[in-house]
C-alpha cells in the first residue's frame, strides 16, 4: 500500500522534502512505518523512536489526528493515508 | 485607567477599534486596562510589542536579557540601528514610548527563569511566549497554566512557524510535545538562519490571539497547532487534545513547578 508522509522542521530536512509517497507493506502500523524512516534516512536515527514507543518530543498525526489518541505505535495504516510527523521548534 | 472612559484622543486614536460592534469602546477600555507579559523581544517579540502597543494594550511587561545586535535587525522591526548595544527589554520601552502614550512598558532586562516566573506571570491577563529555547517555553508553558493565564504560543524555524493558543480548560503545550528536545537537538536562528519576514508572520499572529483573548472575541487557536510554511505560503492547522496523562493540565497535575527539571527535556521527577 502507499502512504503519503509529510514532515516538518528538522525532519523536512532529515528527508530531504517534504512530501513523500512511500510503498510500506499492507497491515504496517505506525511504529513499523517510524522504525523502516529511522532507517532509510541517517537525520532521522533515533529521531522518532524511544523504547519501542513514540519519543516524546515529537508528534504524529494520521490523517490530522494525533495518533497518540489511537493506538499510538500500534495504529495501524490504509492504502492512501497521510503520515505527518513533526517536531516542536523553539526559534523567536 | 480603571473606572475612567475615554478621553478625546483616544477616542481618535482608537476609532478604527472602536467603531466596530465586536471591539466597542468597551472593547478598547479592555485592551487599555490589559495587561500582557511579553516573553523575549526579538523575532516574535518585536511585532507582537508593536502592535500590542498600538492597540492600545494598557501594560507591557517584556522580558528580554540580550542587548540588540546588528544580525537582529533585518527581522527585530523595533530596534534600529542606532539601538546596537542596548539592552532589547530598554529599546522596546522606548519604541512604545514614541508609538504610544497610552502604553506602560515594565522593561525586565533579565531572563525568565524559575525564580522569577510566577511574579511575572501573576497579574496578567494573557502571556506571549515569543523566546527562542524549549526551557523557557516549557517554564512559561508550566507557570502560566499554574496560574491559570492563558499563553500565545508562537515558534519559528527557517521559513517555518508553529502557533498555538494554550487557554486554560484546553490542553496545554505538553499535551502536543511532552517534552523538550535536548539542547542542540534542534538548532537555533544563529546556527540555521531564518527569514526576516518570517516573525513578524508569527509575532503578529500571536498579537492577533493576544488581542482576542483581552477582548474575549472569536475563538482562539486552543487545540489547534498552526504551521506556517513561508516557501509553500501555506498555512494548515492540526488539531490536538488534552492528554489525560499530562503532567501539567491532565487528571493528576503538579501543583508547582518545584519538582521540573528546566533542563535537557524539561521532564518533572517521580
Amino acid at each position: 500500500m502507499e502512504l503519503e508522509l509529510r514532515f516538518f522542521a528538522t525532519f523536512r530536512e532529515a528527508v530531504g522534502t517534504k512530501v513523500v509517497s512511500r510503498e510500506v507493506d499492507d497491515g504496517a502500523t505506525v511504529g513499523d512505518v517510524l522504525h523502516e524512516l529511522e532507517a532509510s534516512y541517517d537525520g532521522l536515527e533515533g529521531q522518532l523512536v524511544e523504547d519501542g514507543d513514540l519519543r516524546p518530543q515529537i508528534n504524529v498525526l494520521k490523517n490530522g489526528r494525533e495518533v497518540l489518541h489511537m493506538d499510538g505505535m500500534d495504529t495501524t495504516l490504509e492504502d492512501g493515508d497521510s503520515l505527518s510527523v513533526f517536531p516542536p521548534v523553539a526559534g523567536g | 485607567m480603571s473606572g475612567l472612559s475615554l478621553d478625546a484622543t483616544q477616542l481618535d486614536r482608537y476609532s478604527r477599534h472602536i467603531i466596530m460592534d465586536e471591539v466597542g469602546p468597551e472593547g478598547q477600555k479592555r485592551l487599555l486596562d490589559g495587561r500582557v507579559l511579553v516573553v523575549g523581544a526579538g523575532g516574535l517579540g518585536a511585532p507582537v510589542v508593536q502592535y500590542l502597543a498600538a492597540a492600545g494594550v494598557g501594560e507591557l511587561v517584556v522580558v528580554d536579557d540580550d542587548v540588540v545586535e546588528r544580525s537582529n535587525l533585518q527581522r527585530q522591526v523595533i530596534h534600529a540601528d542606532a539601538d546596537v548595544g542596548v539592552p532589547k527589554a530598554e529599546s522596546a520601552k522606548a519604541f512604545v514610548e514614541r508609538l504610544n502614550p497610552d502604553v506602560t512598558v515594565e522593561a525586565h532586562e533579565t531572563r525568565l527563569d524559575r525564580e522569577n516566573a510566577e511574579s511575572l506571570v501573576a497579574d496578567c491577563d494573557a502571556v506571549v511566549d515569543a523566546s527562542d529555547n524549549f526551557r523557557t517555553r516549557y517554564l512559561v508553558n508550566d507557570v502560566a497554566r499554574l496560574a491559570g493565564v492563558p499563553v500565545a504560543h508562537g515558534a519559528i524555524y527557517k521559513f517555518e512557524g508553529q502557533a498555538t493558543t494554550l487557554v486554560p480548560g484546553g490542553p496545554c503545550y505538553r499535551c502536543l510535545f511532552p517534552e523538550a528536545p535536548e539542547p542542540g537537538e534542534v538548532p537555533d536562528c544563529a546556527t540555521t538562519g531564518v527569514l526576516g519576514v518570517l516573525p513578524g508572520v508569527l509575532g503578529t499572529i500571536q498579537a492577533t490571539e493576544a488581542v482576542k483573548l483581552l477582548l474575549g472575541a472569536g475563538d482562539p487557536l486552543s487545540g489547534r497547532l498552526l504551521f506556517y510554511d513561508a516557501l509553500e505560503m501555506s498555512f494548515e492547522t492540526v488539531p490536538y487534545r488534552q492528554n489525560p496523562d499530562c503532567p501539567v493540565c491532565g487528571d493528576d497535575p503538579i501543583d508547582s513547578i518545584e519538582r521540573v527539571e528546566y533542563t535537557g527535556g524539561c521532564g518533572i521527577a517521580d
